[in-house]
């Protein structure tokens, strides 16, 4: 359908990816300042100079500020999507394999997770915890984004459960444990990349969103998010930059891993329409 | 006409609902007594540090916070059937009053934003099937995807910036001036987080309709009608639009928690006095009794309007209806 366009794309995605990530792994060698410090004498210094992308309204480096910020982000994204996921899959393939009746109410109890949005029940149990660090907020998000891997797999399991080789498995004596390992995982890993990564983009986006309204990582922990929580002062002063640029760093980071994502779905739009 | 098949049914789906909200206030008041936060903060905020021990022994024997957490579930669920959810520690009043006025607010951003996303959705949706591959299909697809990647946050900001502090066109903040309220007002201030929440979320359910009507075109029905001789356009309407109705209608009903979650975010950056502002208030000072009397709302409103969506979707399938009536059903 529009398979040329797209492979070009997917090309691009993947640099961006791996550009973005690169630098925020090498954050201290492409920008050398540190991004927390406070430099009382150049706060909203323009973009240009010292500062390539200015400094934010307490006089933080930008530029710094994306690729250190872009560290902590992208590894709250991961962390928090390896612990949905992992919930997911053992969740999901337990109720697959459940009877009926067990499947029934397991299925009900991730709807009714899902009944809350996902931004009020993190914001909740942030409350509950107390103050937030990388860690408390990988876990809030990764305990709380797993419904809907969870739904995916329990309905590829059900339908991988009947065949053969799982009976097969199961008459030789493999428990659940093994049958997941050797046999669920490998089959489920394809339909259920595609919701990962999407995960991975959701994860980063609440973050941010946590963040930027002071409900997240305190001000001090340099992240996409937090750059932008003191966006406030700067709309007024007419700094631009402050707003813009980490903007632009995570809509570039989150498009890429769409575009990546996207490659994953399953493509079963072959057939010619009839209109 | 009633018959028992049709009143088992909405008895099943009541009881469902009640199964719902009753595993959902589990679910709240255990988040809210299993993290290491200590409940007397709920009731006395940070006074709590000043009390003495022998204070705070007070204060939980008399709030019955030493009860097994069973006992002190039951309270609270026969406290909220009375309709005492706790008083609200910032606000000093019922949670339930603070909320009272605020509910409108919300329902007023998200209801029209619910409405204008499916009604472009739909626009957008068919749109894109009739033209699928062609130029406008593609241009509209990565335009979309692009739009989809946006945080709420930063396009709310981004439009503060342009369209309140730079061209003064649109107030930045609250529902509406201060002695003002006037219907004209108060669509002046929702028009920036309106476009908010309704480009956060359009993408994603006119995409979702795209593929699903693209799924119809193939079907075989569509070469009939074709040459019986009914246009394109005939045959989307007509025809492909009803067969999706049903799923569609599903869609929508799992939508509203996530179009409500977007409204909260949109409220906060707007400081619009809606739910979202409460809960970020609730959050920001410690306020649990109204922070979970908030979470067990948003639920609730989630929980109903999914049961009737469902219940719409499975009795505009006239293969339900036929069923129930008992007649055979002929394919």
């Amino acid at each position: 359908m529009k398979k040329g366009i797209s492979c070009k794309n997917i090309h691009l995605s993947y640099v961006i990816f791996l550009l973005i990530v690169a630098g925020s792994l090498l954050a201290d060698v492409i920008a050398s300042k540190d991004p927390s410090y406070l430099d009382a004498y150049n706060t909203f210094a323009a973009p240009g100079g010292e500062f390539i992308l200015g400094t934010d309204s307490l006089g933080r480096d930008i530029w710094s500020g994306i690729w250190h910020g872009g560290r902590i982000s992208i590894i709250i994204g991961f962390v928090s999507t390896a612990i949905s996921t992992v919930i997911a899959i053992v969740y999901g393939a337990a109720s697959g394999m459940a009877g009926d009746r067990v499947d029934t109410v397991m299925m009900r109890f991730t709807e009714i997770i899902l009944s809350i949005p996902g931004i009020l029940l993190i914001i909740f149990i942030q409350a509950m915890l107390g103050k937030a660090d990388i860690l408390s907020i990988s876990v809030v998000i990764g305990l709380t984004s797993w419904p809907s891997i969870a739904k995916v797999v329990r309905m590829e399991v059900r339908q991988l459960r009947r065949s053969d080789y799982i009976l097969v498995s199961r008459a030789m004596g493999g428990g659940f444990g093994h049958i997941l390992r050797k046999h669920l995982v490998p089959s489920l890993v394809p339909s259920i990349m595609f919701m990962v990564i999407m995960n991975v983009r959701s994860a980063i986006v609440t973050e941010s969103t946590l963040s930027f309204m002071g409900l997240g990582l305190p001000i001090e922990t340099v992240s996409w998010g937090s750059m932008l929580s003191l966006s406030q002062n700067a709309l007024m002063s007419g700094a631009w930059w402050v707003i813009i640029f980490p903007g632009f760093a995570l809509i570039a980071f989150l498009m890429a891993l769409t575009d990546i994502g996207n490659r994953y779905k399953d493509s079963a739009m072959r057939r010619e329409s009839n209109l | 006409m009633i018959n028992n098949k049709r009143i088992r049914y909405y008895a099943g789906k009541t009881a469902i609902l009640v199964l719902s909200i009753f595993a959902l206030s589990v679910m709240v008041f255990a988040i809210s007594r299993l993290t290491p936060m200590d409940p007397l903060y709920s009731y006395y905020g940070d006074r709590t540090e000043k009390m003495t021990v022998q204070e705070k022994e007070e204060a939980r024997e008399k709030l019955g916070l030493n009860d097994s957490i069973a006992v002190q579930y039951v309270r609270w669920i026969e406290g909220a059937l009375t309709g005492d959810l706790g008083i609200s520690y910032k606000y000093k009043r019922p949670v339930t009053e603070v909320t009272s006025g605020r509910l409108v607010n919300t329902l007023a951003l998200g209801g029209l934003g619910f409405v204008l996303i499916f009604a472009l959705a739909l626009a957008i949706g068919m749109f894109c099937a009739r033209k699928e591959g062609r130029p406008a299909d593609r241009i509209i697809c990565r335009m979309g995807t692009f739009s989809s990647c946006v945080p709420e946050f930063w396009l709310a900001l981004l439009l503060i910036f342009l369209f309140s502090v730079t061209w003064h066109i649109f107030p930045s903040s609250n529902a509406y001036s201060a002695g003002g309220g006037s219907l004209f007002d108060r669509l002046h201030h929702l028009v920036l987080p309106l476009i908010v929440v309704v480009v956060s979320h359009l993408w994603y359910y006119a995409y979702m309709i795209r593929n699903m009507l693209l799924e119809e075109t193939r079907a075989d029905y569509v070469i009939l009608y074709k040459s019986l001789g009914l246009t394109d356009r005939e045959i989307m309407r007509r025809h492909c639009l009803r067969n999706i109705m049903p799923e569609l209608i599903s869609v929508m009903a799992i939508s509203v928690s996530h179009i409500l979650g977007g409204t909260y975010i949109v409220e906060m950056v707007f400081s619009y006095p809606g739910i979202g502002t409460l809960c970020y208030e609730s959050a920001r000072y410690s306020d649990y009794n109204l922070l979970m009397y908030l979470c067990m709302l948003t639920g609730g409103i989630v929980i109903l309007l999914n049961i009737a969506g469902q219940i719409i979707s499975e009795r505009i399938d006239p293969r339900v209806r036929a069923e129930e009536a008992g007649k055979e059903v002929r394919p």
